[in-house]
C-alpha cells in the first residue's frame, strides 16, 4: 500500500498533473455539451408544447426527430437547408482552393514578380470579416424586388440584377470562397515550399518536361496537403453563418447553420437542436475522411527538402501581365468591398449616388428621426451602443487571445511531453474537436450547458465569462497547435539542462521555453484575436444586451435595413484587424500561416 | 568526491523495450569512468537516470552516502539535489541568451549573489578560454566554442560528479584530440567523480580510468581499460574493443594443447579444460607474428592484402581457409600472394568457451606459449 502511494507520487510531474487536469476541464467543456445537446432533441421546450398536443415541458419525446426526418415539413425544415449547406460548402471549397492552390503555385515556384507584396496581400480577405464580402454583395448588387433601395451596380449602369445573382446560393457560395482562398494559398504553398528540389530535378534529368513534372511528380506530393485544405476549407463551409445570413435572409434561402438560429430563437428550439446534431455529425465525418484518406499519406508532405530552391518556372513574357492581374484580383477583393461599404456609409439617402446626397450623418450625426433613413440613432461614433459594442468586442478578444495563448502553452507543454502516452493522446484529440464543431452549433451547446446553474457552476447566461469561455474552447485548436510546435522545436534537452541546476517547472517555462518560441506564441495568439473580433456564429446565441459585440449588434442593425450603421462598423472591425495583424508582425514578428501550423 | 552505485537498475520503457536490464555497478570516487558501447546499448539511458533526469523502473542509485532514487520508498532526489552536472551531447545552449547568461543562470536560479557569481563566471572562463565571447549569443560560436560554453554552464555550479554524453562527437578529428586532452586535465584539476558516456572505443581507452562496457542493455564488464583490453571478459567485450578487430578461431583442446584453425599451442597451466571442448581462441593483430621460414607450431598462409599506414604494416592472410589481420611495426617486405608461416604469441591467452565467456587464467599469469 504504502509502496503504491509512493509510486504514484513518483509519477506526478508537472506535465501529467497538467495533463489530468485539462483533460478533466476538457471533458466537461467539450465532451458533456455534446450529451447535453442530444438530449435537448428528446425535449419539449416551453413553445413546443402548443405545436404537439398533450405534451408538457420537460416530456421526453421523439417528436422532433419524426417531424425533422420524416414529416410533410421535413424538406423545409431540414433536407432543403443540409442540401444548401453541402453545395455551399463544396462549391467554395472547390473554388477557393482553385484560387488559392493557383496562387501557391506562382508564388513559390514560378519567377513571378512583387511575390512579397502579392503574399502580403493574399492574406487580408482572410482577416477581414468573412461576411464584408456578403455586406458588399449586397451593397453592390441588391435590387429593389425583394424591397428596399437599388444597390450601386444598378444605379451605375441601370440594369436590374436577377434575384439568383444578388442573392442566395450563388452570392453566398462566391463571396465564401473569396473569403477562404487564402488558406489554400497558405497551406498549400507551405506544402510546395517543402517539397525537396531534387526530386524535380532528377525527373528533369531524366527528360521530363515541366508539365509533367508538376503533374506527376508536384501534385502528387502536395496532393495530400491539397486535400487536407480542402476538408478544412469545407468544414469551415459547413458551419458558416454570417455570409449565408446576409444574403440568403432577403429571399429566405436556409443553411443548417442559419435554419438552426432561425428555429432556436423562434418557436422549434428542439429542431434547432437536431441541426446542430446534425452539423457535427457532419463535422465528424469530415475528420474521419481526412484520417482515413490522408492520415496514412499526409507523411511524405513534411519531407522537406533543404537547400537553395533551384529552377523557378520562367514565365517569359507573361510574366508582368500575370503579376499585374493577380494582384488586380486581390486587390479587388479587398479593395471594391470596402470602398463600396464606405461609399454606402457616407450617402444619406440609400440608393442614390451623387455628391449632393454625401453627408457623415451617419458617422458624426445627431440622432433624429427626419434625416436620411430617420433611425432615431446618433452618428456611430457618437453612439454609445455600437461604440460600447466595440469595446466589449475589444476586451473579449484580447481576453481571449490571452487566455488561448496560455492554455496552448500548456496543453502544448504537456502533449509533447507525454507523446506516446494515451493521456496525450486523449488530451490532443479532445482539444481539436472543437474544430470540427460548427460554431453555431458549438454556441449552441453553451446556451444549454450553462443556461441555468449546473452543480458548483453558476448560471453563467448573459455574463461576459460565458462569451470568454465559449471563444476559448472554440480556438483552443489553433492555440494547441502552435503551442505543440512551439514545445516541440525547443527540444527536450533544452529544459532539461535547466533542471540540472534546479530551475523549479515555472522558472523553466518563463526564463526557457516561452521566450525562445515568442513569436510563435504570439502567432498563436494572434489567430483568436482576429477571430473574435469578427466572430458572429459562435456568440449570435450567447449575447445579451449587456453583452452585445461589434458583430452581433451589427446584424440587428441590418435586420432593420440600417446598413450605413452595418457597413461603418464593419469599416471599423477591418481597420483594427488588419491593423492590429500588421503592428504585431512588425513588433513581435508572428505570422498568421505559423499560427496555423503551415 | 563520491562514489555512485547503482545496484540492479532496470529501465523498461513501454510494454518490453528493456533499455538497460538489471545494471550493477559501483562507479569509485574520483575515477573517471566511461560508459562504453555501441549504439542503442543503453549508455544515455543509464547516464539519464543517473544525472536524475529519467527513472528506472525497478533497483536503487546511490550517490555517495545518498540514497538518490528508490521506486518502492518514493524517494527520487530532483537532479539539482544530487550535486552533479550533466553536458548534453547537443549541448543544449539556451539560444536567447548570452555565453555569460547561460553560464550563470544556475547561479541565479540558486540565488548564489552577484559578486560570487560574478568571481565564478571569471574563474571558469578563464580555465576554459571562453573569456572573450562572454557577450555572444551561442549561436555565434563554433562548434568547439559551445562545448566549452557547455562545459563551463556545468563546471560554474562546482559539482562533485560531472556526466558528459559523447561531448565530442560533434567536433572534427583534430579538435577532439585536443579536447581530450582537455578533459583529461580537468578531471586531473578538480577531481570530480566523471562519467562519459561514448562510443567510441578508443576514447575510452585514452581517457579513462575505468570501463564500463554494455550490449543491449547489460553490463558486459567493468574494469581498467588495459584489463579490458587484455582480459575481455566475454568474446563482444574482446570484439568491441581493439582496432583492427580482434581474430576469433574456432577450435579445440586435444591432450592439454589448443588447436585452432592448424595453430597450435599450449594450454596456459592452472587451466583445466576436459580434451575435446570447443574453444575460442582470441588473438589481436600485434599478438601475431609472420615468418618466411616454417617453425614449430607455426602454420602456413597466403598473404591476400598488405596496407601500410605509415608507422606499421597491416597484412591480411588467408589461413586455412580464415582471414586474419596482422600488424608488424619492422616491415619484412611480404608480397601480396607470397606464402608465410604464422606465428601465435598471445599475451595473455584469450580462450573463450562455448558459452562465450572468457576461460579464467589463474592470477598473475602472463606469458602464453
Ligand atoms: N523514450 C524512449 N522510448 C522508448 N524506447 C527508448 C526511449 N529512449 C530510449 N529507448 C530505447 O532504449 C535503448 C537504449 O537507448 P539509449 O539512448 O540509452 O542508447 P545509447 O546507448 O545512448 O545509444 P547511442 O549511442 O545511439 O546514443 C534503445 O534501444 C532505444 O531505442
Ligand atoms: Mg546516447
Amino acid at each position: 500500500m504504502r509502496n503504491a502511494y509512493n509510486r504514484f507520487r513518483l509519477g506526478l510531474t508537472p506535465q501529467s498533473v497538467l495533463a489530468f487536469v485539462f483533460l478533466i476541464i476538457l471533458g466537461y467543456l467539450v465532451i458533456v455539451p455534446l450529451f447535453l445537446m442530444l438530449r435537448e432533441t428528446f425535449l419539449i421546450h416551453p413553445l413546443e408544447r402548443f405545436q404537439i398536443p398533450g405534451s408538457s415541458v420537460g416530456d421526453l419525446t421523439f417528436a422532433h426527430w419524426e417531424r425533422n426526418f420524416l414529416s410533410e415539413n421535413a424538406y423545409a425544415f431540414f433536407y432543403r437547408p443540409l442540401l444548401n449547406t453541402l453545395r455551399i460548402a463544396l462549391g467554395m471549397s472547390f473554388l477557393a482552393l482553385a484560387i488559392g492552390g493557383t496562387l501557391a503555385w506562382l508564388v513559390v515556384r514560378t519567377d513571378l514578380p512583387m511575390k512579397g507584396l502579392i503574399s502580403n496581400a493574399a492574406i487580408i480577405p482572410y482577416i477581414m470579416p468573412s461576411w464584408t464580402l456578403a455586406l458588399a454583395w449586397i451593397t453592390m448588387f441588391k435590387n429593389t424586388r425583394i424591397g428596399g433601395d437599388q444597390g450601386i451596380f444598378t444605379a451605375l449602369t441601370g440594369v436590374v440584377t436577377p434575384d439568383w445573382f444578388a442573392y442566395g446560393l450563388f452570392p453566398i457560395t462566391i463571396c465564401l470562397a473569396l473569403h477562404y482562398f487564402p488558406f489554400g494559398f497558405m497551406l498549400i504553398g507551405g506544402a510546395l515550399r517543402n517539397i525537396d528540389a531534387q526530386l524535380e530535378e532528377s525527373a528533369e534529368l531524366l527528360g521530363a518536361s515541366r508539365p509533367t513534372i508538376l503533374r506527376r511528380i508536384v501534385i502528387p506530393l502536395v496532393l495530400p496537403a491539397i486535400f487536407s485544405t480542402f476538408l478544412l476549407t469545407f468544414s469551415r463551409g459547413l458551419g458558416t453563418f454570417g455570409t449565408p445570413a446576409f444574403l440568403g435572409g432577403p429571399v429566405r434561402e436556409f443553411v443548417l447553420s442559419t435554419s438552426l438560429y432561425a428555429n432556436l430563437i423562434g418557436q422549434r428550439p428542439g429542431i434547432g437542436y437536431l441541426a446542430a446534431v446534425a452539423m457535427i455529425a457532419l463535422g465528424v465525418l469530415v475528420l474521419y475522411m481526412d484520417y482515413k484518406i490522408i492520415g496514412t499519406r499526409r507523411s511524405f508532405v513534411t519531407i522537406s527538402g533543404k537547400g537553395a530552391r533551384a529552377g523557378l518556372v520562367a514565365l517569359g513574357r507573361w510574366r508582368w501581365p500575370i503579376a499585374g492581374l493577380v494582384l488586380g484580383f486581390i486587390f479587388a477583393v479587398i479593395a471594391i468591398p470596402l470602398t463600396a461599404l464606405a461609399i454606402d456609409t457616407v450617402m444619406l439617402r440609400p440608393g442614390i449616388y451623387s455628391w449632393d446626397n454625401f453627408t457623415w450623418h451617419y458617422w458624426v450625426g445627431d440622432a433624429s428621426l427626419t434625416v436620411g433613413l430617420g433611425t432615431g440613432e446618433p452618428g456611430i461614433l457618437r453612439n454609445w451602443q455600437l461604440m460600447s459594442a466595440l469595446g466589449n468586442t475589444m476586451k473579449l478578444a484580447v481576453v481571449v487571445a490571452l487566455i488561448t495563448g496560455i492554455l496552448g502553452i500548456l496543453v502544448g507543454y504537456a502533449i509533447v511531453r507525454l507523446r506516446g502516452r494515451w493521456v496525450a493522446q486523449a488530451l490532443d484529440q479532445m482539444s481539436f474537436f472543437p474544430y470540427l464543431m460548427p460554431s453555431i452549433a458549438l454556441g449552441a451547446i453553451f446556451l444549454a450547458m450553462f443556461a441555468v446553474p449546473r452543480g458548483p457552476i453558476p448560471s453563467l447566461h448573459g455574463s461576459f465569462w460565458l462569451l470568454v469561455i465559449v471563444c476559448t474552447v472554440s480556438y483552443l485548436p489553433y492555440a494547441v497547435k502552435a503551442g505543440v510546435s512551439a514545445i516541440r522545436q525547443v527540444g527536450p534537452e533544452l529544459e532539461e539542462a535547466a533542471i540540472m541546476v534546479g530551475a523549479s517547472w515555472w522558472t523553466r517555462m518563463r526564463r526557457v521555453l516561452i521566450p525562445i518560441q515568442k513569436s510563435t506564441y504570439f502567432s498563436g495568439m494572434l489567430l483568436p484575436f482576429i477571430s473574435v473580433t469578427r466572430e458572429l456564429s459562435l456568440l449570435i446565441l450567447l449575447v445579451t444586451p449587456a453583452t452585445q459585440l461589434a458583430t452581433t449588434i451589427t446584424l440587428r442593425y441590418t435586420d432593420r435595413g440600417w446598413y450605413p450603421y452595418t457597413n461603418g462598423m464593419v469599416l471599423l472591425l477591418v481597420i483594427i484587424v488588419v491593423t492590429s495583424t500588421v503592428v504585431s508582425r512588425r513588433v513581435m514578428g508572428t505570422s498568421i500561416a505559423k499560427g496555423l501550423g503551415g | 568526491m563520491p562514489e555512485i552505485v547503482l545496484d540492479r537498475v532496470s529501465r523498461i520503457y513501454g510494454k518490453d523495450v528493456r533499455a538497460v536490464s538489471d545494471l550493477t555497478l559501483e562507479i569509485p570516487d574520483g575515477s573517471f569512468t566511461t560508459l562504453l558501447g555501441p549504439s542503442g546499448c543503453g549508455k544515455t539511458t543509464s547516464l539519464r537516470m543517473i544525472a536524475g533526469l529519467d527513472m528506472p523502473t525497478t533497483g536503487t542509485i546511490r550517490i555517495g552516502d545518498k540514497l538518490v532514487f528508490s521506486r518502492d520508498q518514493g524517494r527520487s532526489l530532483p537532479p539539482a539535489k544530487r550535486g552533479l552536472g550533466l553536458v548534453f551531447q547537443s549541448y543544449a545552449l539556451w539560444p536567447h541568451l548570452t555565453v555569460a547568461k547561460n553560464i550563470t543562470f544556475g547561479l541565479e536560479v540558486q540565488h548564489i549573489g552577484k559578486t560570487e557569481a560574478a568571481r565564478r563566471l571569471e574563474q571558469v572562463a578563464t580555465a576554459l578560454q571562453i573569456d572573450e565571447l562572454l557577450d555572444r549569443y551561442t549561436s555565434e560560436l563554433s562548434g568547439g566554442q559551445q562545448q566549452r560554453v557547455a562545459i563551463a554552464r556545468v563546471l560554474v555550479m562546482e559539482p562533485s560528479v560531472l556526466l558528459l554524453d559523447e561531448p565530442l562527437s560533434n567536433l572534427d578529428a583534430t579538435l577532439r584530440m585536443d579536447m581530450r586532452a582537455e578533459l583529461k586535465r580537468l578531471h586531473h584539476d578538480t577531481g570530480a567523480t566523471i562519467v562519459y558516456v561514448t562510443h567510441d572505443q578508443l576514447e575510452a581507452l585514452t581517457m579513462s580510468t575505468h570501463i564500463a562496457l554494455m550490449q543491449g542493455g547489460e553490463l558486459q564488464q567493468f574494469a581498467p581499460p588495459l584489463d579490458v583490453y587484455s582480459r575481455p571478459a566475454n568474446k563482444f567485450a574482446a570484439d568491441f574493443l581493439g582496432n583492427p578487430r580482434i581474430n576469433l578461431l574456432e577450435g579445440s583442446i586435444k591432450n592439454g594443447r589448443v588447436r585452432c584453425v592448424g595453430l597450435e599451442l599450449a594450454l596456459p597451466s592452472g587451466i583445466a579444460k576436459p580434451d575435446n571442448s570447443a574453444v575460442t581462441l582470441g588473438l589481436r593483430a600485434e599478438e601475431i607474428r609472420l615468418h618466411t621460414q616454417p617453425k614449430a607450431g607455426t602454420e602456413s598462409a597466403r598473404v591476400t592484402a598488405v596496407l601500410p599506414t605509415g608507422s606499421d604494416w597491416y597484412y591480411h592472410v588467408d589461413m586455412n581457409g580464415q582471414t586474419l589481420t596482422v600488424r608488424q611495426n619492422d616491415a619484412p617486405q611480404l608480397q601480396l600472394g607470397s606464402t608465410v608461416h604464422v606465428e601465435a604469441v598471445p599475451d595473455p591467452v584469450k580462450l573463450f568457451s562455448a558459452d562465450g565467456l572468457a576461460i579464467a587464467l589463474p592470477q598473475n599469469h602472463s606469458e602464453g606459449v
